[in-house]
């Protein structure tokens, strides 16, 4: 007999007759309300800055106006913007050369206490090493600014990939891997549908506190060597005593941050929509 | 009564499997032999510690004797692990979804495991689940579903790749007991319908009986105490309450206490 052809048993359980709760999403105006409060503090802190201005010298606290015209000439010019463009791309070649370096180790840490054992004082000893010694190894390691930055980037960052990702496999419930294992599912089979998609949430994560990181470590990274990014017009800025570009080229870093937490977080709605609302970020 | 039988499905031939923990050995199976025949449904009562996991780890191929013989649908679970893939089922205690797969999803694991393509899947996992009463949570995550909900799922799960052998551990025993008696009905429908040979694990005498052909009373260390033919006793016109004193009885030769098999409708 055909599977298809049979009918239902029951007439379904009666705890939910209506079928699922939809799922609610929120209301733009609800995010503008939420968004409130931060945007009140940031004005604060702009209006104390500007307050500062008038009885500082411009030098060293140049006005609001000056910033913002410094900001519009960078943006409106190519050479000029091209500096942030190559440092947004840096981050994002860093950071992804670092994932892929990073998740080998998280995922084999996860899976093994042997393994863990080795890597973990190994992981955590890379960690505590400051930015500014990576950039001098790099100086003296490697002669091409690129793979001076890229280096100092993956070296900042992959511990706190691998350190997550391993959390979080060995965070995946025994009760599931052992379904696989019942399921007489191949062990790329157990990865691919039960052990990513459940460290996925500690993926994202790791990439939201490291896109922090990056943006940290490539500033440092182009102060040496780079002719190019945002941390050489910084540079620039010092040594022209030119706060107001230095603050622009600040600035616009800050908001390319927050382009790349904003597409993190439209990735993560897409890649966790299976969750709760409650425990959406 | 007890002795394996070589044409059985599935047959443990004086099995035992011994563990160590913390330097002291220790056999949680003990010469176990039982069969189960194709299209029998079996039960297996036994007080805690009675080897019941450990049995039906070895029936599973996820452990290895020490000593004697496993086989199902005449191949050795362990050895020929990949063998069995997509031939033998198992429903848990949990329903143990994937919290990121809708119940569609969810329902179609099993299958997706065996390689079946994916429309062919979904297609097969539609029809258990509406068979099953869910025909209107296809696309619910397992959140947004009830206890009883969920374990229907996971039973879908298992039943869509339609295994020759289906265990079904203590599959009840998390839910409330009217839940519990709904499910139960609808997996015995489906049974009836396929004709699968079924071994359920069970705490509870009243299930075991209403489930079972047969129900093997399991004592220490992992060994058949008492074989209960429920078919054959109703046959002779004895009632439930007449066939659970039975294997109530089995259960206090073996010297299980009252908390395993005592009030008819409990579950531990």
């Amino acid at each position: 007999m055909s599977v298809l052809s049979r009918t239902p048993l029951s007439d379904g359980p009666t705890e939910f007759p209506t079928g699922p709760a939809p799922r609610r999403r929120m209301s733009v105006r609800d995010r503008l309300r939420r968004s409130v409060p931060g945007v009140i503090a940031l004005g604060a802190l702009a209006g104390l800055w500007q307050l500062s201005s008038v009885f500082l010298s411009p030098v060293a606290t140049p006005s609001l106006t000056e910033i913002w015209s410094s900001m519009q000439a960078i943006v409106t010019d190519w050479a000029q913007l091209e500096n942030l463009v190559r440092t947004g791309v840096r981050i994002l070649i860093g950071l992804l050369l670092a994932f892929a370096i990073g998740m080998v180790p998280g995922v084999l840490m996860g899976f093994s206490e042997g393994i863990r054992t080795y890597l973990r004082p190994i992981l955590y000893f890379v960690q505590g090493i400051p930015a500014l010694s990576w950039v001098v190894f790099a100086v003296l390691w490697f002669t091409d600014a690129e793979v001076r930055i890229a280096f100092i980037l993956v070296m900042v960052t992959f511990p706190n990939f691998s350190l997550f990702v391993e959390g979080a496999v060995r965070g995946v419930p025994q009760e599931l891997r052992e379904l696989g294992h019942a399921f007489r599912a191949s062990r790329w089979n157990q990865f691919r549908q039960i052990v990513l998609p459940a460290i996925t949430p500690a993926i994202l994560s790791s990439w939201a506190v490291n896109l922090g990181n990056g943006v940290r470590a490539v500033v440092v990274a182009e102060l040496v060597g780079a002719t190019v990014g945002v941390g050489n017009r910084l540079l620039l800025a010092q040594s022209l005593f030119n706060m107001a570009d230095a603050m622009a080229w600040t600035l616009l870093l800050v908001l390319m941050l927050l382009l790349f937490q904003t597409v993190l977080n439209l990735i993560e709605s897409r890649l966790l929509a299976w969750r709760p609302v409650g425990e959406r970020r | 009564m007890n002795a394996a039988s070589p044409t059985a499905l599935v047959r443990f031939d004086g099995v035992g499997k011994e563990f160590s923990k913390r330097g002291h050995r220790f056999r949680a199976v003990d010469e176990l032999t039982f069969s189960v025949h194709g299209s029998e449904r079996v039960a297996i009562v036994g007080e805690t510690g009675s080897g019941k996991s450990t049995a039906l780890n070895l029936l599973l191929g996820l452990t290895r004797p020490t000593d004697g013989e496993v086989r199902v649908i005449g191949l050795d679970p362990f050895a020929q692990f990949s063998e069995l893939a997509g031939r033998v089922g198992i429903i848990f205690q949990s329903a143990r979804l994937l919290d990121w797969r809708t119940a569609v999803g969810n329902a179609a694991f099993g299958l997706e495991m065996l390689g079946v393509g994916r429309s062919e899947r979904l297609g097969i996992a539609t029809d258990w689940l509406t068979r099953l009463g869910l025909g209107s949570f296809l696309e619910a995550y397992p959140h947004e579903l009830s206890g009883g909900m969920r374990q229907r799922v996971s039973i879908a799960r298992t039943m869509a790749i339609r295994p020759e052998v289906l265990v079904a551990d203590e599959a009840f025993s998390a839910l409330d007991e009217m839940t519990a008696a709904s499910v139960r009905a609808d997996l015995l429908a489906l049974l009836a319908e396929e004709e699968m040979t079924t071994i359920f694990v069970t705490h509870s005498v009243p299930e075991s009986v209403t489930l079972a052909d047969r129900v093997l009373v399991f004592t220490r260390p992992g060994q058949v105490r008492r074989v209960v033919d429920v078919r054959d006793l109703r046959s002779r016109g004895r009632s439930d309450s007449e066939i659970e004193e039975q294997v109530r009885a089995g259960l206090r030769d073996s010297g299980a206490g009252a908390g395993v098999a005592g009030r008819p409708d409990t579950h531990d």
